[in-house]
């Protein structure tokens, strides 16, 4: 090899762009759902209702004892067998790829986001449910107006950790032949033979947005500090 | 300063009725057969050593712990298990605790706004308006957009009044309301309490402060181990406690 050409990069990059905007995008809805279901779980688990709370913590345990690939593939291959039985002729009916991506990812954040959250939850001071209970504040106006904006704030930079994490595992979507960043970077380098340019390419895409996102944790920890969490 | 009496215990309309108040934790005793009547505009300091049951007393009244048994009525209406009961009497009663409990992300405004907006229904407006008169009562208006960890522990304290008064309560109950402050901050709280008291505004203090409780109070209660003691005017209370408990109680206080 002789020299790097980096101009094979440029040539690439619509391509790798691509790939970078599906990464993107999975992150950001695995994100939304996955708060979104996490608060609910959480929740569920906070207020201790009786089977619900139960269903939720099996499937929070199940879901982070195994690897997030597994997961992609029961989605992959079991869904459509149970959507066939569920159909009633028990063909199987295919997802697709896309659909299985967002959906595992979803699904599967929901259960790390709900353990931050549940522990954001349990970290909120009795002194704060005592003084809503004292204005006699509903439960959801509680909830909605007091605690989570407390847990939330709290926990911003380990559910920020989270998501860089989510965002770097979105690569994983290669074993159901999604062309994610690194997907599109590594079909490009078997074509064009270029592998280490690529991969290098690649690398500093991944470190910036990583970096940068660790920075913005970095300066939200730092403006709750100043905030303060004198209680 | 010299208390007129417009009270008497005889009230027939009492603001707040207690009787047989039994409440437990396990198997502990926190308060065996409390009786109490506290009349409108009354004043009444609750003392006794930590654990007599003090806290948990005006704590059940608005239900913040639930008692077992007994019954406490508040302006009329009977405490019960439902929610629709509770919440009225919550919303006439209003509460300082010891360590402030403001909420730490919201501004010394909005943490009075909060409630007379979800529960009163008050307009955004309207609900300002009401939280900066009362944050200039307690004297602390020039403060409203400060979050409660930038201010000093007595003008917390002093937001939390103005928060529990935004509600427009028709009784307050201060629960050690200086316990948690440093000694220099202890004076400026309890002014803004003489100054509520002095508004005719019927409350329950459970505090130590004996100078506070002769300046301001009706009646002095004294409990010990869930029982209420001993109870009489501030002055008769002091100078000669009727029971030995009492008398050991105030000698470990005034040193």
């Amino acid at each position: 090899m002789n020299g790097l050409d980096f101009s094979i990069v440029v040539q690439a990059w619509p391509y790798l762009w691509s790939g970078l905007l599906f990464s993107l995008s999975l992150t950001a809805a695995a994100f939304l759902v996955g708060m979104f279901l996490g608060t609910l779980f959480a929740l569920v688990q906070h207020f201790e209702l009786r089977i619900l709370s139960q269903l939720v913590r099996s499937y929070v345990a199940l879901m982070r004892s195994i690897p997030l690939i597994l997961v992609l593939f029961w989605f992959f291959f079991l869904v459509p067998v149970i959507l066939g039985h569920l159909s009633g002729n028990g063909r199987p009916i295919p997802v697709g790829a896309t659909y299985t991506a967002f959906i595992t990812f979803g699904l599967f954040e929901a259960a790390y986001y709900s353990e931050i959250i549940r522990v954001g939850l349990r970290a909120v001071n009795k002194g704060q449910f005592e003084a809503c209970q004292a204005l006699a504040l509903s439960t959801f106006d509680t909830y909605h107006h007091v605690v989570l904006p407390q847990v939330f704030r709290v926990a911003s930079p380990i559910i920020l950790s989270q998501t860089i994490i989510l965002f770097q595992d979105t690569s994983l979507v290669y074993v159901l032949s999604l062309t994610d960043l690194l997907g599109a970077a590594s079909k490009l380098a078997q074509l064009n033979g270029r592998l280490v340019e690529m991969y290098l390419a690649v690398a500093v895409v991944y470190l910036a947005i990583s970096s940068t996102a660790s920075q913005f944790v970095a300066s939200l920890r730092k403006k709750y500090a100043i905030a303060g969490a004198r209680r | 300063m010299q208390q007129e009496r417009t009270v008497s215990p005889a009230d027939p309309f009492p603001m707040v009725v207690v009787e047989h108040l039994v409440k437990q934790f396990g198997s502990f005793n926190a308060l065996s057969d409390i009786n109490l009547k506290v009349a409108k505009g009354e004043k009444i300091v609750l003392c006794g050593p930590s654990g007599s049951g003090k806290s948990t007393l005006i704590r059940c009244i608005n239900h913040i712990e639930k008692h077992d048994s007994g019954r406490i009525v508040v302006d009329g209406i009977e405490l019960t298990d439902r929610m629709r009961d509770i919440n009225t009497i919550r919303c006439e009663v209003g509460m300082v605790f010891q360590s402030f409990n403001l909420f730490p992300h919201l501004s010394v405004a909005e943490n009075c706004m909060l409630a007379p907006m979800k529960v009163r229904g008050l307009a955004q407006s309207e609900a300002r308006d009401r939280a900066m008169v009362l944050l200039r009562k307690v004297r602390i208006h020039d403060q409203a957009k400060k979050y409660p960890a930038q201010l000093s522990g007595g003008q917390q304290q002093r937001v939390a009044i103005a928060r529990a008064l935004c509600m427009q309560p028709k009784i307050m109950l201060f629960d050690e309301p200086t316990s948690a402050l440093d000694p220099e901050m202890v004076k400026e709280v309890l002014e803004t309490i003489v100054d509520l008291a002095q508004d005719g505004m019927t409350m329950v203090c459970v505090t130590h402060e004996m100078g506070f409780a002769r300046e301001v109070a009706d009646r002095v209660v004294f409990m010990d181990r869930g029982s209420i003691v001993e109870e009489g005017d501030p002055s008769t209370f002091f100078r000669a406690p009727n029971t030995e408990r009492a008398r050991a109680f105030l000698n470990q206080i005034i040193h």
